[in-house]
């Protein structure tokens, strides 16, 4: 690959065309100083796919963030239950009596067979919980993978062997059986079991099962990279220079160990959203009212959907699809961004 | 390769005893009263007196911990159930059932989809990836490229209740997927498991197929692959005998990661379909708090998985003779 230097740099000695000023070298002319993350930033903004995957993911977290604002203008909220409200849309069986899952200039995406939810808010607030959540159990696991990974690399020793045989062990759990075998108990800490579990509880829960087993991975990574920096040359005459362990994880490693971070991240959140997606599905993540995308998946199960109109079944699944598909190929795109080397 | 074996099966073995006291902690030690979880919304302080006895729940935890280990060893006989041979997880509070006959019942259920789906996917996913691999570049790639990332993106619960509904409900193609013993009835074990199989391993080879090019390629820039080209051997042949040997492990390493998953129990797929495997049971006993055969379904696959890893160890020493088993 050529290096963007020659490419981006070039364009300069086109601009300055016919006289060179004659005191500079036309090299220094040519020779721009760009930060790596200029240079990631330059190499990112070529690659198409990765823009438009990039677009399509910040779209998402929009329409996420957006989601109260966007139904207030549409006028619906995800709670209504329009089978009550407004029973004559409804079949007996509360399937919606118009074609295509009712889908009309009043409810764009349809009503939901059964309960009647306007499913464009309900999508639309689905995925606003879906990715909260997924975003925080990202923050949560990137800083505990950070932590320990770097300490585990970066002290060697003692620390390193404990942090490696707790890294071993988690992996050796069963993840998703732990998800949903925790959960209850996880919930049972906050609430009896007598009493109706608040929403928030459920959320915290899912968050904290996702998150104990969740940083292994990007700890290991960042183990492995940390190792292999604490023998280079800068790490140590910054040793030499008096700089306590400190500054020199904060200002010499953390800069360095960026790139695995955030390529790593990208490949863990859709994974987290699908985990969270996994568990509503099950039955033992979000429940009813709260809309959440994996609990649409749930509704689309029932026999009730199945048999009459599928139509329904589509608005989460594509959404989720098209969701994945971009998330990945931002990854992807990051990834090569990052390392001019690597091939797709 | 005995020692390692040893050596690997010992350290396992410790993996499980910790993983045993986590997963006992964590449903008989953390929950401020484990027998009010089982018991439930409907419940009378009698029911509650009843499983404090029955699970000897006014013990210690340590104390309770050593009985439990100790039926898993020798077996107990002081349940009011009945006595519970050698491995003994206790009984199920829900269905009072020895949870070992439980799993050891679900558990072919459970074989089959797992075997059936990896057969399938296995001869899909990298039969697409060695092709997509081998015409590098060309539209067949790309469109395996392209179709492979879209439905690995695909999820089962979406992916298993849109093949039910269109080819069950809507076009009445097959029946309800459904688990006959393969003893009792072949071809109703196949019809029956035909849709699971198809819609688990959709997901799974397409993962496969990107997997199994990207490793392909890599290797054929390999430089003994390069080598052997130079020295005159037939495209075909470099291609299958070195850079497809070469790719094996990457494909293994994942392959023992995603077979020990479906061991244990494809919790989505089984819950999706109806079926009662192991990963269903799991969810019913979440459902009911049933904590006895949670606690016995989630250490039978942590085992499972521990026993994967340990053959998957083992492959990379047969195709890789670098790797040095010690």
């Amino acid at each position: 690959m050529t290096s963007p230097i020659d490419i981006e740099g070039g364009g300069t000695s086109v601009v300055v065309d016919g006289e060179p000023e004659p005191k500079k070298k036309p090299e220094e002319q040519q020779l721009v100083g760009r930060s790596p993350g200029q240079l990631m930033w330059i190499r990112f903004r070529r690659d198409r796919a990765g823009v438009i995957s990039a677009c399509v993911v910040i779209f998402f977290f929009v329409i996420g963030l957006a989601a109260p604002l966007i139904s207030k203008l549409y006028g619906k909220n995800p709670y209504t239950v329009y089978a009550d409200e407004r029973p004559e849309l409804f079949d007996s069986a509360g399937v919606p009596l118009q074609p295509n899952g009712g889908i009309s200039g009043e409810f764009w995406f349809g009503l939901e067979p059964g309960n009647g939810y306007d499913v464009f808010t309900k999508l639309l607030y689905g995925i606003r919980n879906s990715l909260m959540i997924s975003l925080a159990v990202t923050v949560a696991t990137v800083v505990t993978g950070i932590l320990l990974g770097v300490a585990a690399g970066y002290l060697g020793g003692k620390p390193d062997f404990w942090i490696s045989r707790l890294v071993d062990f988690l992996l050796a759990f069963p993840a998703q059986l732990f998800f949903i075998a925790s959960m209850p108990v996880v919930v049972s800490l906050f609430v009896s079991p007598r009493d109706e579990t608040p929403v928030y509880v459920r959320v915290v829960a899912l968050i904290a099962v996702q998150w104990v087993l969740g940083w292994m991975s990007l700890a290991r990574i960042l183990r492995g990279t940390t190792l292999a920096l604490r023998e280079r040359e800068f790490i140590e005459a910054a040793k030499v220079s008096g700089a306590p362990p400190g500054r020199i994880i904060r200002k010499e490693i953390l800069p360095n160990v960026v790139t695995p971070i955030l390529v790593q991240s990208t490949y863990m959140l859709p994974n987290f959203v699908t985990a969270e997606a996994g568990l509503s599905f099950l039955g033992v993540g979000i429940v009813e009212p709260t809309p959440d995308w994996g609990q649409m998946f749930s509704k689309a199960s029932t026999e009730l959907v199945m048999q009459n109109d599928i139509t329904y079944m589509f608005f989460p699944g594509i959404s989720m699809i098209i969701f994945i598909v971009a998330f990945n190929l931002l990854g992807d795109s990051v990834r090569d961004a990052f390392d001019p080397k690597s091939e797709r | 390769m005995l020692r390692f074996l040893f050596r690997r099966i010992l350290g396992s073995l410790v993996i499980l005893v910790l993983l045993t006291v986590v997963a006992f902690l964590l449903f008989f030690g953390m929950p401020r009263d484990p027998a009010l979880l089982m018991c439930g919304k409907t419940c009378t302080p009698d029911a509650l007196a009843n499983i404090h006895q029955t699970l000897g729940l006014d013990k210690s935890i340590p104390e309770q911990f050593w009985i439990f280990l100790q039926g898993l060893v020798m077996g107990r006989d002081n349940f009011p159930q009945g006595p519970c041979p050698a491995p003994c997880f206790g009984y199920s509070y829900h269905t009072n059932e020895a949870v070992w006959s439980t799993l050891i019942d679900r558990l072919p259920l459970t074989l089959s989809l797992a075997f059936g789906a990896t057969i399938l996917f296995l001869l899909v996913g990298l039969g697409t990836g060695l092709l997509a691999a081998w015409k590098r570049g060309t539209l067949i790639d790309k469109s395996f490229t392209a179709g492979s990332m879209v439905i690995s993106s695909m999820q089962i619960y979406f992916l298993g209740p849109l093949a039910l509904a269109l080819l069950v409900y809507q076009a009445h193609l097959f029946d309800e997927p459904k688990y006959t013993s393969i003893t009792d009835n072949p071809a109703a074990w196949f019809t029956g498991l035909l849709i699971p199989w198809a819609v688990l391993s959709t997901i799974f080879a397409a993962q496969y197929t990107r997997m199994a090019r990207s490793a392909m390629i890599e290797q054929l820039q390999e430089e003994h692959v390069r080598t052997a080209r130079a020295k005159g051997m037939s495209g075909r042949y470099v291609f299958f005998r070195y850079a497809w040997r070469g790719s094996l492990i990457p494909i293994i390493t994942i392959l023992g990661i995603d077979l020990s998953s479906l061991l244990g129990g494809a919790i989505i797929t089984e819950y999706t379909f109806g079926l009662p495997g192991l990963g269903r049971l799991a969810v019913d006993s979440v459902q009911f708090s049933d904590l006895p055969l949670l606690l016995g379904v989630m250490l039978f696959s942590a085992a499972v998985i521990l026993l994967c890893n340990i053959i998957v160890d083992a492959c990379y020493a047969l195709i890789d003779p670098r790797v040095r088993l010690s």
